[in-house]
Order: C-alpha cells, then structure tokens, then sequence
C-alpha cells in the first residue's frame, strides 16, 4: 500500500538521487515484494539470481561505486533511502545489495588506481556480480566490532607476508553473500599480535586457491541472502590486495563501519514502514464491536506511536547519511545512534502490527509474523545494542582531541 | 622530534608540491571538472594552502571558503607523501580529517599520484628526512 505521510518526502534531494529512489521504489514494488513471502520460505542455501539481476540492471551493486568506473556514486543518503524502499519489500533483498557495498567500501577507501581498476568495473558490466565483507568468526564476533575487545579475542584468521603476497588462514561465518559473491573484503590478524590487535583488511577474489566456500546458515529470517562460512586455507594474494597498512584493520573496520551503519538503519527504518503498512491497512478495514479497529482509541493510540517512530527513525538515519557523505572519518555517534534507535523500532513496530492483526497477524500469508522475524535481524550485523551503547556512552565521554 | 623545523619549510616544501600538482592536468580537469576547490590546513607548524583549478595560495592569504577543507598535522602530511602512511588507515584514525564531498574526495585521491611521487625528493632537499 502506499501511505504519503508514511512514505519518505525527499524533495530535499538532489534529481539524480530522487532518479534512483524511484527505480529502486519500482522494483521494490513490482519485483520484490510480490515474491518475498516465496523467498521466505526457501531453503537456506536457494538464491534468486533472477531478482538480483534484476537489482543489478538498476544499479543497486554500483550505487556508491564513482562514475568513472561505470558506478552511480550516489553517496551513502542515496543508498540509505534505497535501502528503505528495498527493506520495505524485503530486507534480506535490501541486505544482498548492502553486504556487496560493505564489500566494495574498503577498496574505495584504499584510494589504490590500480585495486580500484581491478575490482571496481565488475559492477558495471551487463552479468551480476556481489561482494561481501567477511568479519564474524566462530570464536570472535563482537571482539571483532567493539574496538576495545580486540585484545581478547580468540582463534582469529591470520595473515602471514611471505614476499610479495600474504598467506590467510582461518575461517568466517555468517558472510552475507558468501556463497555468491566475486570478491570478499576480509580482515585477519597479523601473526604476532595478540588476539585481533594485529587486524588488517585484504581482499581476497573467492576464485583464489584455498577458498571454501562453506555451509549457509539456516536463518529464522533474512532468508533471501544468504549467510555463509568462508574458509581459507593457506590462500595466497598479492601485496597489493592488502587496504590500508599492517595492523590498521581495527580502525578501518571500525570507520568502514560508522560508514554503513546509518544506510543498517535504513533497513530497520523500512522493516518498521512495511510493520506500520500492514498495520494500517489492516486497521482500515477489520471491523470489530462496530467500529473499524483504528477508530478504537487503544490502536489509535498504537498507530500513533508506530508513525512517530517510523518518521523520528527515518530523521536519525537522513541525518547520519547526510553526515558520513560530507566528512572523514565518518561520525561514530549519529550513525550509532540512528542505528541503535532504529533497530529497536524495527522490532516494537514489527510486534505491534503482529499484535494489532489478531489472529491473522501469527499466519505466514499476511506477513506480519516475517516482518517480526526480519526485525530481529537487523539488530545484530554492524553493531548489536551492546555496542552500540557502547560506542554512543563512548562518545559522550570522549575529549575531542586538536590535531 | 616534528619533521619540519618551523612553518617557513611546510609552507616551502608543501607551496611546491601542490604547485607540481597543479600543473597535472589530470589533477586540474578533474578539479575544474567537479568546481572543486581545497583548503589544506597542516599543523605543527601551522601551513594553509588553498588550491583550485587556477591557483594555488599559500599562507594567510588562503581564502577561508572551500569546498574541501582537509586537515593534518605536518608529520601526518609527511608520512603520507612519504607513502608510509596509508590513506585508508589515516582517515581511519582520524589523523586526517576531510570536510566536503565524501564522493569528491574518493574521486580526486587516485589522481594524486604526482604528488606522491615527488614528495620525498622535494622534502630532501630541504633538508626534511625520511
Ligand atoms: C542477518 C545477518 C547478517 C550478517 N552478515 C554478516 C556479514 O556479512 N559479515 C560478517 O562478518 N558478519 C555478519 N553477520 C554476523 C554478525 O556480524 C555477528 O553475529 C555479530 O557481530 C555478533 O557476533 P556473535 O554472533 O558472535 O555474537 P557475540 O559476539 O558472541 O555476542 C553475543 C551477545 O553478547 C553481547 N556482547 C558481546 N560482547 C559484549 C561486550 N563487550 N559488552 C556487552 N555485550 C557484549 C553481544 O552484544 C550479543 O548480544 C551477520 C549476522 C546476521 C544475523
């Protein structure tokens, strides 16, 4: 359904940003949503390539990519409000083309021609091609995340120089795009340091010798992407493959981070929209004890909090996306914030719709019950509300230091 | 001990080597292409530079208004030239710090080559180590 005070006003944004929102709104719409509930109920290891091309041809694997190398470089806003629209349909969609940005963010950062040359221009071709972004370790997750943790993680992927290449070994988990992608942007820890103190970015093509491709998590929801383990044993990449330095993994994961996590918001953001769609449509129509269910003040009441909330959650994620395209380092505190405020709403929202359908809200065909599953995903990639807390009570305290 | 001795020296050694960039057309298209314009603020010594598809000003004179501020310590600014500091990890830490068009900046980082590549030759001869 389509709601004008629910829906995003972007008349704020440039044309060529409204452009893309508005093919993104399109195939959100026509593709995705109409086949979402028969992406949720798939095996965990089936993947719709067909929808992915389809994503493709309107450049949701080149948003953020510079003009140059055939990409749209609509900046971290336009793929937040992208993100928004795909959520809204399916966020584990949403998600396929976001852990493919996450994937291509460090091979921008690098500033490298000649990665960049390497790497880039795959996105712009006729075929599909994805990326990812491998962190996530059986032993390690949140130590790989919160900064401070570093020193305590365990049994985390090394990497060792030998010449002019670097020899990884190790395991991750849990890789949106994993099982599909062309290239992965991985951090392992140097050998030497203690526990992930020594982590440093690489990419690494998934065609390299020694890459395994490993099983899919069977996910309760997000089941459209798929989320697998990536193991590596004693692959072999070039020098230049490595992003940023030695040991300066921990703070380029963590910048690469407070970069994506306001376009995660975006995604909480439209996973409550989609909550509060369903919600109000239902609402308008059920009719019990005489009236429709919104003209009882209770749901009103409901309704009422699920908007405000959906539009102060859209407000924290503009304003962080507006943030990162405009300053580096990007902010840690307001995507932080926007995220952590965000996925909380994803979830309340979700569960209010659930409770505001009755019956029909616990039944697959209506699809409150897998807008509830999803929400609960978004929280836990790219900062769960313990660190997020963590980094939001972190910047309160911090002293801004002159350089 | 700071690499440069006083801000005489950063303005020197840095005037000259972004007048070298200024003179790369690649550079300069690309600036004349996006009506970029930067200011540059090194520290410790203190050393302005503001730099646009025409001109190159050093010092106080540098005009206020830019649509890219970049700043850095001069140590910061020296390892970087030097390539022993790499852009991804200084950006990271926050030893840089841009203002302006993220996707600009992104865009005009690959075309710094010349830079780089006469850096350590221009600071050697003034007497600056590695
Ligand atoms: C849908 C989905 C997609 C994902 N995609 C990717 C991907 O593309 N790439 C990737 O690398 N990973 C991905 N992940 C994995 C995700 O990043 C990790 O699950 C996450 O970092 C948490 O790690 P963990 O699961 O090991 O939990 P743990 O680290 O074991 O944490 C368990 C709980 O303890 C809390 N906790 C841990 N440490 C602290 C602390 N110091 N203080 C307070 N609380 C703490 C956590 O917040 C959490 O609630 C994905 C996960 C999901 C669900």
């Amino acid at each position: 359904m389509f709601n004008e005070i629910i829906s995003p006003d972007l008349s704020d944004l440039p044309p060529e940003t409204r452009k893309f929102h508005a093919a993104v709104r399109e195939y959100a719409r026509d593709e995705v949503a109409p086949k979402a509930l028969e992406l949720d109920l798939q095996e965990a290891e089936d993947f719709d390539w067909e929808i992915v091309q389809k994503g493709h041809d309107i450049g949701l694997t080149r948003a953020v990519i510079p003009k140059e190398y055939g990409g749209l470089g609509v900046g971290v806003l336009g793929v937040a409000v992208a993100m928004e629209e795909l959520a809204a349909a399916c966020p584990a969609v949403a998600l396929i083309f976001g852990a493919t940005m996450l994937g291509q963010t460090p091979i921008l950062l690098s500033g490298d021609p000649r990665l960049q040359a390497r790497f880039l221009p795959i996105f712009g071709g006729d075929q599909v091609a994805l990326a990812c972004n491998a962190v996530a370790e059986h032993e390690a997750g949140t130590d790989l995340v919160i900064p401070q943790n570093a020193v305590h993680a365990r049994i985390v992927t090394t990497a060792r120089r030998d010449g002019d290449e670097y020899v990884i070994n190790g395991q991750k988990r849990f890789c949106t795009n994993g099982k599909v992608a062309d290239f992965a942007s991985i951090y392992a820890n140097m050998e030497g340091y203690e526990g992930a103190t020594g982590l440093t970015g690489f990419i690494v093509p998934l065609d390299a010798e020694g890459v395994t491709r490993g099983i899919v998590a069977d996910k309760m929801g997000y089941r459209a992407c798929l989320g697998s383990e990536l193991h590596f044993d004693n692959v072999r990449i070039p020098v230049e493959n490595m992003i940023g330095g030695e040991a300066e993994g921990v703070a380029i994961s963590t910048a690469q981070g407070n970069m994506a996590r306001s376009t995660v918001a975006a995604i909480s953001t439209g996973i409550a929209r989609n909550a509060l769609e369903h919600a109000v449509e239902y609402c308008g129509q059920r009719v019990q004890g005489g009236k429709l269910l919104h003209e009882h003040q209770f749901t009103a009441g409901k309704l009422a909090t699920m908007t405000a909330n959906v539009d102060a959650a859209r407000l924290l994620y503009r304003r962080a996306a507006d943030l990162v395209d405009n300053q580096l380092p990007a902010p840690e505190y307001e995507p932080a914030v926007a995220k952590l405020f965000a996925d909380r709403v994803a979830i309340e929202t979700a569960g209010m719709a659930v409770s505001l359908m009755g019956a029909n809200g616990f039944v697959r065909e209506y699809g409150a019950e897998k807008i509830l599953r999803d929400s609960y995903g978004t929280r836990i990639f790219e900062g769960t509300p313990e660190a997020l807390s963590l980094a939001v009570t972190d910047c309160l305290y911090r002293e801004e230091d002159d350089l | 001990m700071p690499a440069f001795p006083n801000a005489e020296t950063a303005a020197e050694v840095f005037g000259e080597l972004f007048t070298i960039l200024a003179a790369d057309e690649e550079f300069t298209a690309k600036l004349r292409e996006n009506d970029l314009t930067a200011r540059l603020v090194h520290t410790k010594p203190d050393c302005t530079i503001f730099l646009s598809a025409d001109k190159v000003i050093v010092g106080p004179e540098a005009p206020e208004d830019a649509a890219i501020t970049i700043k850095m310590s001069c140590d910061t600014a020296h390892q970087l030239w030097l390539g022993k500091l790499m852009m991804p990890a200084a950006v990271a830490t926050g030893k840089v710090r841009i203002r302006g068009k993220v996707a600009k900046v992104l865009e005009l980082v690959p075309i710094l080559r010349p830079a780089f590549d006469r850096y350590p030759e221009l600071a050697a001869a003034r007497g600056i180590g590695a």
